[in-house]
C-alpha cells in the first residue's frame, strides 16, 4: 500500500515537471519572438531615420531650382513631421505612406526642371532614397513576418493560455496603404 | 531553421575532432613506422602524435578565424564599396534586412563564369562573393534570388561548417599524398635494403597505411558530399522566402548551370559555390557520386512548384 502511494506520488511529481517544464519553454519562445519582433521594428527605426534625414537636403536641394513648388515642398515637410511624431505602429505606417506619395509628387514635379535633373547633389540624394526605400520595404517585410509569427504563437494553443496570464498582447502589422504599393514588382526581361 | 544551425554547429565540432584524430593517428602510425623501421624502441610514435595534435589543434583554431580570409584570397576576391556598385549593395543591404541578418560584407571576383558563394564563421562575420559575370549577367530578380540563397546559407551556419571544411579537407588531402608518396618510394627502398627479418610486421604496416590511403580521400569526399546536397534545397527554399519570388532564383539557376565555370576553383572550394562551379558534369556515375552540387534541373523544379504555391510551408 505504502510503495503504491510513493510510486503515485513520483509519478504526479514528475508529470507536474515535465509540465513545468514544458511552460518554461513555451513562456521562453514566446518572449524570444516579442524580442525577434521589438528588433525588427527597430530595424525600420534605422531606415525611417535614415530617410528623416535625408529629407531636409533634398528639400533644400530643390528649393534651389524650384523656389515656387513651395506646396509640394511644404507637403513633404509635414509628412516628415508626422512621422517624428508617430507614437503607434499604425500611426507611424500612415506617416510612412504618406512620405512616400508626398516624395513621388515631389519627384513628379522635378521631372519639370532640366537643371535640377541634373544637378549631381540631386541624382545623388535620389539614390540614396531609392535604396533606403527598398530598404524600408525589405525591413517592414521582416518585422511583418515576426509580427505574424508571434500573433500565431500567442493565439494559438497553447501559447493563448500564457498570453492571458502574462498579459501578452496581439502586435500590429506595417501596413501599407496605397494601392499602387500592393502590387508586385514588375520584372524585366 | 534552429535544427539547422545547431546541426551545422555540431557537425563542425565533430569534423574538428575527427581532424585531430585523423591527425593524431596518423602522427603515431608514422612514429611507429620509423620504431619499427630504425630499431628504436618506445618514445616516437607518442611524441609524433602529440607534435601533430599540436599542429592539428593550431590548425583547427585557424581554420575558425581565418579560413574565409584564405577562401577570399583562394579566388583573389576583393571587397566592394557602396560607390563601385550601388545596385548590388543595396540589394546585399536590403535583403540582409528582410532575412533578419546583419549586412554581410561583399566580395567581387573577376570571372566571366557566373558563380556566386558565402563565407565567414557566423552572421556577424560574413562575406558573400560574387563573379562578375553574374553580376553582369543577371538582372535585378535573378542576382537578388542568387543573394537571398547566400543569405540562407549565412543564416543556417551553412558558411562556418563549408569553410572548416576548405581547411581541413584540403590538410586532409595534402597529407594523405606525402603519405602516398613516402609509402611508394620509402617502401622500395627498403624492400631492397633490409633482410627479411620482421617482414610480416612491415607488410602489415603496407596494408595499413596503403588502406589509410585509399580510405582518406574519399573520407574527405563523403564528408563535403553530406554537408552540401540538402542544404543546397533548404537555402534555395528560404532564399525564395525572402525574395517572395522563387522564380527569380529559378532563373538565375538556369543561366548558372549553363555557365558556372570558374577558373579560380578546385576540389576544396567547390563545395561553397550555388552551383557547380566545374560546368555541366558528364553523366559518368563516379562524377556523379564525388558531385557536391544537386542537379539544377532537379532544383529549378522545386523553386517553380513553390512559385505555383505547392510545397511553401
Amino acid at each position: 500500500m505504502l510503495t503504491g502511494i510513493i510510486v503515485l506520488l513520483i509519478v504526479v511529481v514528475a508529470i507536474l515537471l515535465v509540465l513545468l517544464f514544458a511552460g518554461i519553454g513555451i513562456y521562453n519562445s514566446i518572449v524570444s519572438l516579442r524580442n525577434k519582433a521589438d528588433n525588427a521594428w527597430h530595424q525600420i527605426d534605422v531606415q525611417l531615420r535614415k530617410r528623416y534625414d535625408l529629407i531636409p537636403n533634398l528639400v533644400e536641394t530643390v528649393k534651389g531650382y524650384a523656389a515656387h513648388e513651395k506646396e509640394t515642398l511644404q507637403e513633404v515637410i509635414n509628412a516628415r513631421r508626422l512621422g517624428i511624431d508617430a507614437k503607434t505602429v499604425t500611426d507611424q505606417s500612415k506617416a510612412e505612406n504618406m512620405i512616400t506619395s508626398t516624395l513621388k509628387s515631389l519627384f513628379a514635379v522635378s521631372e519639370r526642371y532640366p537643371t535640377l535633373k541634373a544637378d549631381q547633389q540631386f541624382s545623388k540624394l535620389m539614390e540614396q532614397l531609392n535604396g533606403i526605400e527598398s530598404s524600408i520595404a525589405y525591413a517592414r517585410q521582416f518585422y511583418n513576418d515576426m509580427i505574424m509569427k508571434f500573433n500565431t504563437r500567442i493565439q494559438t494553443f497553447p501559447g493563448n493560455m500564457f498570453a492571458g496570464m502574462f498579459k501578452f498582447e496581439k502586435k500590429d502589422y506595417f501596413e501599407i496603404e496605397e494601392p499602387a504599393a500592393r502590387e508586385p514588382v514588375k520584372v524585366k526581361f | 531553421m534552429y535544427e539547422n544551425i545547431a546541426s551545422n554547429k555540431r557537425k563542425t565540432v565533430f569534423l574538428i575532432i575527427g581532424f585531430l584524430i585523423f591527425i593524431g593517428a596518423i602522427g603515431y602510425a608514422i612514429g611507429l613506422y620509423f620504431e619499427y623501421r630504425y630499431g628504436a624502441n618506445g618514445g616516437y610514435s607518442i611524441a609524433l602524435m602529440i607534435f601533430a595534435l599540436i599542429i592539428a589543434i593550431a590548425v583547427s583554431f585557424w581554420s575558425y578565424y581565418g579560413s574565409d580570409k584564405l577562401v577570399l584570397k583562394l579566388v583573389r576576391a576583393r571587397q566592394l564599396q557602396r560607390e563601385q556598385n550601388p545596385r548590388v549593395y543595396y540589394m546585399v543591404e536590403g535583403l540582409s534586412i528582410a532575412a533578419g541578418l546583419p549586412m554581410p560584407k561583399i566580395y567581387i571576383f573577376e570571372d566571366n563564369g557566373m558563380n556566386a558563394f558565402a563565407t565567414g564563421r557566423n552572421p556577424s562575420n560574413s562575406v558573400i562573393v560574387l563573379t562578375s559575370g553574374l553580376i553582369d549577367n543577371l538582372d535585378d530578380s535573378e542576382l537578388k534570388g542568387v543573394i537571398a540563397h547566400e543569405l540562407s546559407h549565412i543564416k543556417n551556419y551553412d558558411i562556418l561548417l563549408g569553410t572548416v571544411i576548405v581547411v581541413l579537407v584540403g590538410m586532409v588531402a595534402i597529407i594523405s599524398n606525402i603519405i602516398l608518396r613516402g609509402f611508394i618510394f620509402g617502401g622500395g627502398r627498403r624492400r631492397s635494403s633490409r633482410s627479411s627479418g620482421g617482414g610480416v610486421l612491415s607488410i602489415i604496416f603496407l596494408i595499413l597505411g596503403l588502406i589509410l590511403i585509399i580510405i582518406s580521400p574519399i573520407i574527405a569526399t563523403i564528408i563535403k558530399l553530406a554537408i552540401s546536397r540538402s542544404r543546397e534545397y533548404l537555402a534555395d527554399s528560404n532564399g525564395a522566402l525572402i525574395t517572395r519570388y522563387p522564380a527569380g532564383l529559378a532563373n538565375a539557376l538556369r543561366k548558372i548551370s549553363a555557365r558556372g565555370k570558374i577558373e579560380a576553383a578546385n576540389n576544396a572550394t567547390a563545395h561553397l559555390f550555388i552551383a557547380n562551379p566545374f560546368g555541366k558534369k558528364s553523366k559518368n556515375f563516379f562524377s556523379n557520386l564525388f558531385n557536391t552540387h544537386p542537379p539544377a534541373e532537379e532544383r529549378i523544379k522545386r523553386l517553380e512548384k513553390m512559385a505555383l504555391g505547392v510545397g511553401v510551408k
